[in-house]
């Protein structure tokens, strides 16, 4: 499978301040990749880059086969981008805002109702966007993203701070692409939605990538696995116990508590990726 | 760059931009000041320029001036008495025509044409009356004489009209509020909304964002510039040329709207800067409102390039050789400021 994008050793600093320090990884073509980090950690800075608004101090990144430093120009009509926070024409309508970038993108017979409902926000196609919530403004972004049906499209944040009405349509949206066949590199502090919707997740921290893998494989190689089991004491109180599992010990232990304790509940129990993540950087992706 | 990129933001700036306050100030300001000061001080309700006319003899000039409908003409019996209605502002032109002065002019005799003028009358209907008294000599003549209007000034000879003296300012506020405030508020509002990132990812370049700005700044300075000197009726005998020097004026208002659009980080920043930066613009225009002032002082700054061919275009009726030297200097100034308004712009994608 061909890779839609490849980062080489990729370099940015603000002043003394390195943003991005040398990081490199590859996406395969139809694949989506969560793009995890911190605040300040970089992300934005890497689709910066990718995107073609930041030019590398070093290191090169290749889209569709082509250089974005040398190429920007003819790489921008095949990709689509959500930013974090809101940067639409206020003063414009939702279907206006659409409009103006059918335009600069040329596309031929566009329908922008059909783009508005398909973000949910059918009925308010003619409001300015100065008059949306946040969720709706959310949603026209990801709206103008997708106008020249993108064979990459960034997502930088889509469902920060959103609802779980506006975050789920965001969703589907992402699977929908994805099921067109286009690449979506996912930007998001959201390990649940990174492990929802990601083919692969990266770690970012610091600038570096520290991982980057299946979340599955990640969980594999620094989960713990474990089972958490309620019980009543002796005085009637709820206690946890906690057995780890893939060990020797473990059927001797669950056989153990389930033959002398009352139990009350049994449930499995599974690394998150920020478990995983606060294992390998030892901070939180909050 | 490409064009139809630029044309597409550029409707978008002429659609969405009259909602903005800049661009309803921009528009209405120069109107404003300029039917105002008509309207108290000069011609707004004045009547067509008024020619006197002492004839010692039988000219056909007197007839064909009165055919014409852009002036009004009296004939006087005495030279006294003509020389009296321009001492009083009767008339703002008096000129005495000789006995036989047909004649001389058909033999080519007439070099000149000695003509009284009042001290207050405004330089455009001197303008007017002048360029009409030597084309009806031309006409008489059957020739393409050269012909010289020599003057005298009557009456307060010192005094300048201060519809003469305010046009400069009211010409370069209506040029350069709308041909600088526009491009650098809508440079700014892109940047603070981040909508220029938005832009900038998809097959627009910068180039073709900051022209459409551009051309929507020069578009508008243009308009305000050519609408001030119609309400003020001081067009000149050149329009080409006048229209000519003010487009380049125009996008020298630009330049610098781009300028300041680039460097201010917000509104507030950009009005603080046009406050002290604004005497920069507009001092030329002091020059010609305060005519004591020495000339120098206005070629110090670069507005002085634009407003100095104005003035000579539509005031005095000059043409090309009069204006030639400010002309060049003024284009020599825009390519310059180019030159640094794209290298700013190369540089700008760093800061996106």
């Amino acid at each position: 499978m061909e890779h839609a994008i490849i980062a080489e050793e990729l370099v940015y600093s603000y002043g003394k301040q390195k943003a991005v320090d040398g990081i490199s990884f590859q996406i395969s073509q139809g694949e989506i990749l969560g793009f995890l980090g911190p605040n300040g950690a970089g992300k934005s800075t890497t689709v910066n880059m990718l995107t073609g608004l930041l030019k590398p101090q070093g290191g090169r990144a290749v889209l569709l086969g082509r250089d974005i430093s040398k190429d920007v120009d003819s790489i921008q009509k095949y990709i689509g981008v959500c930013f974090e926070g809101a940067n639409l024409y206020e003063q414009m309508t939702g279907e206006e805002n659409l409009k103006l970038f059918a335009r600069l993108f040329d596309v031929k017979n566009f329908d922008v109702k059909a783009l508005i409902a398909r973000v949910g926000l059918e009925g308010r196609g003619k409001d300015r966007a100065g008059s949306y919530s946040k969720g709706m403004k959310q949603r026209l972004m990801v709206a103008r993203s997708l106008i020249n049906r993108p064979e990459i499209l960034f997502l930088d944040e889509p469902t920060d701070g959103l609802d779980p009405a506006s975050a789920e349509s965001i969703r589907r949206v992402i699977q929908e692409e994805r099921d067109r066949g286009a690449t979506v590199f996912l930007t998001t502090h959201d390990m649940m939605e990174a492990d929802k919707l990601s083919d692969r997740v990266a770690f970012i921290n610091q600038g570096k990538i520290v991982a980057l893998d299946t979340s599955h494989n990640l969980k594999q190689q620094y989960g713990k696995r474990a089972l958490n089991i309620e019980v009543l004491d002796a005085e009637g109180k709820l206690q946890t116990r906690e057995i780890i599992l893939d060990t020797p010990d473990t059927p001797s232990q669950v056989r153990e508590i389930m033959a002398s304790e009352k139990v009350v509940t049994i449930h499995s129990e599974e690394a998150t990726l920020e478990d995983i993540f606060i294992r390998i950087t030892g901070r939180g992706l909050s | 760059m490409n064009l139809r990129n630029t044309g597409v933001l550029l409707g978008k700036e002429f659609i969405y931009g009259p909602k903005n306050f800049i661009f309803i100030m921009a528009v209405a300001i120069p109107i404003v000041l300029s039917l105002v000061v008509t309207a108290v001080f000069g011609s707004l309700f004045a009547e067509t320029p008024r020619l006197g006319i002492y004839d010692a003899g039988d000219s056909a000039l007197v007839e064909r001036a009165g055919q014409v409908e852009a002036i009004s003409v009296s004939k006087f019996a005495l030279e006294t008495e003509l020389t009296a209605a321009v001492e009083s502002g009767a008339i703002d032109m008096g000129i005495i025509l000789p006995a036989g002065f047909d004649e001389a002019l058909q033999a080519g005799q007439v070099t000149g044409i000695d003509a009284y003028i009042w001290g207050e009358s405004l330089a455009k209907d001197r303008t007017v009356l002048g360029v009409t008294v030597a084309s009806l000599a031309r006409e008489i003549s059957g020739s393409t004489i050269d012909l010289t209007i020599e003057t005298v000034s009557l009456g307060d000879g010192k005094s300048v009209p201060w519809e003469d003296r305010l046009l400069p300012l009211i010409v370069l506020m209506g040029m350069f509020f709308g041909g600088t405030m526009l491009p650098a508020t809508s440079i700014i509002n892109e940047k603070q909304k981040k909508t220029i990132n938005a832009l900038t990812v998809t097959p627009a370049t910068l180039g073709d964002i900051f022209m459409s700005k551009a051309l929507m700044g020069v578009i508008i300075s243009l308009a305000m510039g050519i609408l001030v000197l119609v309400i003020n009726r001081a067009f000149g005998a050149h329009p080409g040329l006048l229209v000519g020097v003010m487009a380049l004026g125009s996008i020298m208002a630009v330049e610098f709207g781009l300028i300041l659009g680039i460097f201010a980080r917000d509104i507030t920043t950009l009005f603080a800067t046009i406050k002290t930066l604004g005497i920069l613009l507009y001092a030329p225009a002091f020059v010609y409102m305060f005519p004591q002032l020495p000339e120098w002082v206005g070629r110090v700054f670069p507005t002085f390039y634009i407003i100095q061919p104005v003035v000579a275009i539509s005031q005095r009726g000059e043409g090309w050789t009069g204006v030639a030297t400010e002309v060049y200097i003024l284009a020599g100034l825009v390519i310059l400021i180019a030159v640094i308004v794209a290298s700013r712009i190369r540089s700008i994608r760093e800061k996106l």
